[in-house]
């Protein structure tokens, strides 16, 4: 909408008419020219008069003009964003948890457009974010923006009544002042009682506005015995949401589409493998970039270790004969295999010391001692403890057993039995394995009996066909201890040999729970009181990074909520981790009705003002000077030659053809090699692509002039000078590498060009992206735009799978011997087409290359910029961390790119050039 | 829509600019407007020389010897006593006329268009100073009229130009050649663009007829004054002072303009030929020499060089 800084000088638009009338009465002044002659005119009797008026043309312009200036007068302001200018104090409320940063962005320029208005209206501007305490400082526009740029989204939902009183107070000291608040629309964090204190503080009006996103949100992931699973919560109507789970790396694993039936709340299953499950490191809802949208799952969920103790010293030599032997191959698919050091003294302790989940025992007699108490806090603090029956146990019962056993067992089917083996019967339902086939060809042939306690039945997960217990389980302090009333070996039953067998233990597995914190004895009783360093945190947008100043340690068995001391995250040390969701299991979110609490909410547009004064005053001046100009041609000041009109025409006509050239270029571009095709067919040469934008091509264009001095200087190559490419016009035939520094603001190039590209590195042609964001890159955060547009540009391209280049990829040896790939900055990594697989079975070869040079060289590290020189040779822009000897190295990678990309593996057989030599000279 | 036609004017008088044109009075251009006339004189030099020959004159010529029959008193006794033979000493036959020349130097003459490269009042100064050149080195006396004597110098040039930068304030006045002492016999050259009355010209023509003066008259005009090439709303301002005149357009004057222009150098054409004297015209856009030639070849006799006078 528009608004006047000024509305009083728009009278002057009054006076209008009367500058009408003066410039009717006074024509232009007629050309003057003094002629001697005049006497001999004078004698003559002008036949024809010139009406003595101004043109109407003239009239129009003029007034046009007049009208403008008085427009510019009253500074016209084109707003955009609805927020009417005033020069009343302004307080601007921001919601700053995560349900506002998908879109911060857009949050931050509308606010800034709210400061700009109100900025340029003169009145002091404070900014305050929901998450703060502080009082609100009111300032000029320059100081709210600078707060408003360095703020960012929290990763937690801030309670606002701090900043409610502080608004409240806000209004109280500045009668008269506006409250803005630009809201999440978040109800939680007592979004009602800040409305109610804004509606109260008596400011002079209370303005809100949403952004139209409903944010989604993740909470309660769980990784249990079947599937990882985890509530997805909606404000909006969104249909779905697409949860995907990551691992470490933030590689998408798996993925799956919650659909929420017109339900807030939704449980979404992802089903993996629980190999696959066990690397899932936290999910994402993908598309929403917030800390709420991302669950992250801790050792609880992880791979279990499991610590093997067997009670006879195990041979190596007849594996088979072991019962760890069988154990280890059952375990092995989904658990980490702890064995102690053979000649250790005592494995049980040894093992406990490595923080196993589980402890498995076979057939181990346990004597009161050292060892057995151990053994008993571990399991009280969580451990689970599964033991197997064997011989030692048989005679020997002790307390760390889920029932009591009777004397020496009972033989099935042997020879000196009548009884058959006997089989298994079905588990009941409140048997953990409850879904598992009951295999009928396990049968057990001897077993240990259990004494026919009261609760045996409820302790029994297993049992034979005529009802004797075959495992049974008792829950001790926080662990758990399983004892399976055969051998582990397959002397007693087939059951270790089976697949149930493995089901089984899979099953036991997911239910351990987490290990003791730590092991050992003193730092066992350490970890009772000590509180969990904040390792990982969570930012608003949902990256990891390291914990700010503000994270603290949490209390073990922290619940929540998230706060600023405590924000999600992981925390802990080592492997042994817990996170902190940003929302409690039992969190809800859910819009907060504005009208409700009498506030109306308009939605928050983005894109600043325009001041409308300088385009008015251009205008005017403009037509000032066309007024001048007509003023003095119908004087006749003004000479033009006759040609002139004639030029002028014949340029225009030249633009028009130089235009439809263009045009059919662009139609026609195989038309006819241009004769630039021709000269840089003639010279091998480096070239860049045209961004598009000035800046950073003039850099690129400077960049590879000093690479292709210095591959003058140091090698045998001397290419030509360095050219600039737009792929979408110009044949890339004839250059063997392609620099293509990736600029967030260009369009996307159309799909033709796309297809050009791609058959230029079909071709063999290397394209060398620099997406330049290495500073700005977060692992786990959400993509750089340049980092986006490049992926959005792939999309189009056959890429074949890619690497970090490895150490011994033959592109670090074309000509200097490299490490790495490092331009202005050195942090990035620099990826190329993956080498096959090393061969095993061959001795290990010091380079690998692939047959082909890499069509594909991506890398962050802003390269050109490295390079770049001026004229006298000084570099021109600053490198991080800096440094001569990083400009070198970055100069030597791109002599070994341009190498690499001329002798593709021909290096690689090079490095055995000494072998050979060798070999000659005998 | 515009003329391209300009023009151009400044004070011949006055020491400083008035149209902005760089050096804007005669005293400034004079050295200019000097090196040419000697230019054109040089290359008239060759048709027009005396001739050298015993007469009537003042000058000594000879010394030839003494025939019977002669008066003794044309006997020069000094030669004579030097030897035998009695010698006569014969001096040269002068037939030198006073040429009178007068370059109207009027602000009307301070004046030049695009059309033709040199302003009237230049080409009038040009025209007349080589034409005293070509009449000292052809035995004749020039003077500038009204303001030198008539002289025979071979610097005549140098000394008519100074006494016109000298004279230019007083010789800015009138735009009608003054009065001036002068013998009988003498020859008056005029050159000027004549924008006068025609019969205020031919009045003062009949005094020079009368003190037996003869002569040519050289009518300089720029083209721009011949065809009017303006278009458009104009006022005109008159150089002399007199009142501008506007034209709503111009270009419609034209065909009356030409004829009345036409009319007045008739005017002229017939003052000058009622009183014997030669016309000449001479527009600015022409080479100075051909007038050159023109002027110099009608005042010394064209001995049938086949040159025909201009209309």
């Amino acid at each position: 909408m528009f608004s006047f800084a000024a509305p009083l000088a728009l009278v002057g638009l009054i006076g209008l008419p009367l500058i009408y009338w003066l410039l009717r009465v006074t024509p232009p002044r007629p050309r003057e020219i003094v002629f001697p002659p005049t006497k001999i005119l004078r004698e003559l009797k002008p036949d024809e008069e010139t009406p003595a008026k101004t043109p109407w043309w003239l009239m129009a312009l003029r007034l046009a003009l007049a009208a403008a200036l008085i427009l510019a007068m009253a500074g016209p302001v084109w707003a955009p964003s609805g927020v009417v200018a005033s020069s009343a104090s302004m307080l601007i409320v921001i919601d700053d948890g995560w349900p506002a940063a998908p879109t911060w962005e857009r949050r931050v320029a509308g606010a800034a457009s709210i400061i700009e208005s109100a900025a340029r209206a003169g009145g002091p501007v404070a900014v305050a974010l929901a998450s703060e305490t502080a009082a609100p400082v009111p300032g000029d526009g320059g100081r709210a923006m600078e707060k408003l740029r360095s703020a960012r989204p929290k990763p937690f939902l801030p309670d606002r009544k701090a900043i409610g009183e502080q608004a409240a107070a806000f209004a109280r000291a500045h009668p008269g002042a506006r409250i803005v608040w630009i809201s999440d629309g978040i109800a939680q964090g007592d979004a009602a009682g800040f409305a109610r204190a804004l509606k109260e503080a008596g400011a002079s009006s209370v303005e809100v506005y949403v952004e139209d996103h409903a944010p989604r949100a993740l909470a309660a992931p769980t990784n249990d015995a079947a599937a990882l699973s985890v509530d997805v919560l909606r404000t909006g109507d969104d249909a779905s949401a697409v949860i995907d789970a990551l691992d470490a790396k933030g590689r998408t694993i798996g993925r799956t589409t919650a659909d929420f039936n017109g339900a807030p709340r939704v449980r979404a299953k992802i089903e993996l493998p629980v190999e696959l499950r066990n690397e899932v490191s936290h999910l994402r809802i993908e598309g929403e970039n917030s800390a709420g949208a991302v669950a992250l799952l801790d050792a609880r969920s992880k791979v279990k270790r499991v610590a093997l103790v067997g009670g006879e010293s195990a041979d190596q030599a007849q594996p088979l004969l072991s019962p760890l032997y069988y154990l280890e191959k059952a375990l092995a698919p989904f658990a980490q295999i702890r064995v102690a050091r053979p000649g250790v003294v005592d494995p049980v302790q040894a093992l406990l010391a490595e923080n196993p989940n589980i402890m498995a025992l076979a057939d181990v007699g346990l004597a009161p001692g050292e060892t057995f108490d151990a053994l008993s806090r571990f399991v009280e603090e969580g451990g689970t403890l599964v033991r197997f029956a064997g011989p030692r146990l048989a005679n020997a019962d002790d307390e760390l057993l889920p029932v009591r056993l009777r004397r020496n067992g009972r033989v099935l089917g042997g020879a000196m039995s009548w009884e058959e083996p006997k089989s298994l019967a079905e588990f009941d339902a409140a048997s953990p394995f409850f879904g598992l086939p009951a295999a009928k060809d396990v049968t057990v042939q001897r077993q240990v009996l259990a004494e026919p306690d009261p609760g045996l039945a409820d302790k029994t997960w297993a049992r034979l066909s005529d009802g004797t217990p075959l495992v049974t389980a008792e829950r001790r302090g926080k662990g758990l201890i399983v004892l399976f009333h055969v051998n582990a070996d397959a002397n007693w039953s087939n059951l270790p040999i089976s697949g149930l067998f493995v089901e089984m233990l899979k099953r036991i597995s997911a239910m351990a729970g987490e290990s003791a914190p730590s092991g050992g004895e003193q730092s066992n009783m350490v970890a009772e009181q000590s509180a969990l360093a904040p390792m990982r945190i969570l930012d608003g947008f949902g990256g990891l990074g390291a914990p700010g100043p503000t994270a603290q340690s949490i209390p073990p068995g922290f619940e929540g909520p998230a706060s600023a001391e405590h924000p999600p995250g992981l925390y802990g040390a080592g492997e042994a981790f817990v996170s902190v969701q940003t929302l409690r299991p039992t969190d809800e979110i859910s819009a907060f009705n504005f009208a409700g609490a009498g506030l109306s909410a308009t939605a928050l547009r983005s894109g600043s003002q325009l001041d409308l004064r300088g385009p008015l005053l251009a205008f005017a001046l403009i037509a000032f000077i066309a007024d001048a100009l007509i003023a003095m041609a119908l004087a006749g000041k003004l000479r033009l030659r006759p040609f002139g009109a004639a030029t002028a025409a014949l340029l225009a006509l030249l633009c028009m053809s130089a235009a439809t050239d263009e045009t059919r270029a662009e139609s026609a571009p195989k038309s006819a090699a241009t004769q630039r095709d021709k000269d840089v067919a003639l010279t091998t040469r480096l070239a860049y692509v045209v961004s598009g934008d000035a800046h950073i091509d003039e850099t690129s264009r400077l960049g590879l002039e000093a690479l292709t001095q210095a591959l003058n200087m140091r090698t045998s190559f001397s290419p030509g000078d360095p050219v600039g490419v737009d792929p979408a016009k110009d044949e890339l035939a004839f250059y063997p590498m392609l620099y293509w520094p990736i600029v967030a603001s260009a369009p996307q190039p159309s799909t033709k060009t796309v297809a050009k590209v791609a058959a230029y590195m079909k071709q063999g042609g290397t394209v060398v992206f620099d997406t330049r964001d290495a500073l700005s890159q977060r692992i786990g955060g959400a993509p750089t735009p340049e980092t986006q547009w490049l992926r959005d540009l792939t999309k189009g391209l056959d890429i074949p799978p890619l690497e970090v280049t490895p150490r011994d990829h033959v592109i670090t040896k074309t000509f200097y011997l490299l490490d790495g790939f490092v331009g202005r900055y050195a942090n990035g990594e620099t990826w190329v087409e993956a080498l096959p697989p090393e061969p095993k079975d061959q001795a290990a070869r010091p380079v690998r290359a692939t047959d082909s040079v890499s069509a594909i060289v991506i890398t962050s590290n802003d390269l050109a910029a490295a390079w770049a020189q001026d004229k006298r040779g000084q570099p021109l822009f600053p490198l991080t961390p800096g440094g001569a000897r990083q400009r070198e190295l970055a100069l030597r990678g791109g002599i070994n790119l341009v190498m690499y990309t001329l002798t593709g593996n021909y290096k690689s057989d090079q490095v055995h050039v000494r072998d050979l030599l060798e070999r000659l000279g005998q | 829509m515009f003329s391209d036609v300009t023009t151009r004017v400044y004070d011949p008088a006055l020491r400083k600019p008035a149209d902005g044109a760089a050096a804007a009075d005669l005293a400034s251009q004079m050295p200019r407007l000097v090196a040419r006339a000697r230019e054109i004189a040089a290359s008239l030099a060759y048709g027009v020389h005396g001739r050298k020959r015993a007469g009537v004159g003042e000058t000594f010529w000879q010394y030839r010897p003494f025939a019977s029959g002669e008066a003794a008193y044309r006997i020069d006794w000094r030669r004579s006593a030097r030897g035998d033979q009695l010698y006569v000493r014969e001096r040269e036959w002068e037939a030198a006329h006073d040429y009178f020349l007068w370059m109207d130097c009027s602000p009307s003459m301070a004046f030049g268009s695009s059309l033709a490269s040199d302003d009237k009042l230049s080409r009038a100064v040009t025209l007349g100073l080589a034409l005293a050149d070509v009449l000292v080195r052809g035995g004749e006396r020039a003077a500038a009229l009204g303001l030198t004597a008539p002289v025979s110098a071979r610097d005549v040039i140098d000394r008519l130009a100074r006494a016109l930068a000298e004279n230019a304030m007083e010789a800015a006045r009138d735009d009608l050649p003054p009065q001036a002492p002068m013998r009988p016999r003498a020859r008056v050259v005029l050159i000027s663009d004549f924008l006068v009355e025609p019969d205020a010209l031919a009045a003062r023509l009949r005094r020079f007829a009368d003190a037996g003066a003869s002569g040519a008259i050289l009518m300089v005009t720029d083209p721009s004054e011949e065809t009017l090439p303006f278009f458009g709303e104009t006022t005109f301002v008159d150089t002399d002072g007199g009142p501008a005149f506007y034209a709503g357009d111009a270009r419609s004057l034209r065909a009356a303009y030409a004829r009345r222009f036409e009319a007045h150098r008739d005017a002229i054409r017939r003052a000058a030929q009622h009183v014997g004297f030669i016309f000449l015209q001479h527009r600015t856009d022409r080479p100075a020499a051909e007038a050159a030639l023109a002027l110099a070849m009608g005042l010394l006799g064209t001995d049938g060089l086949g040159f025909e006078e201009r209309r």
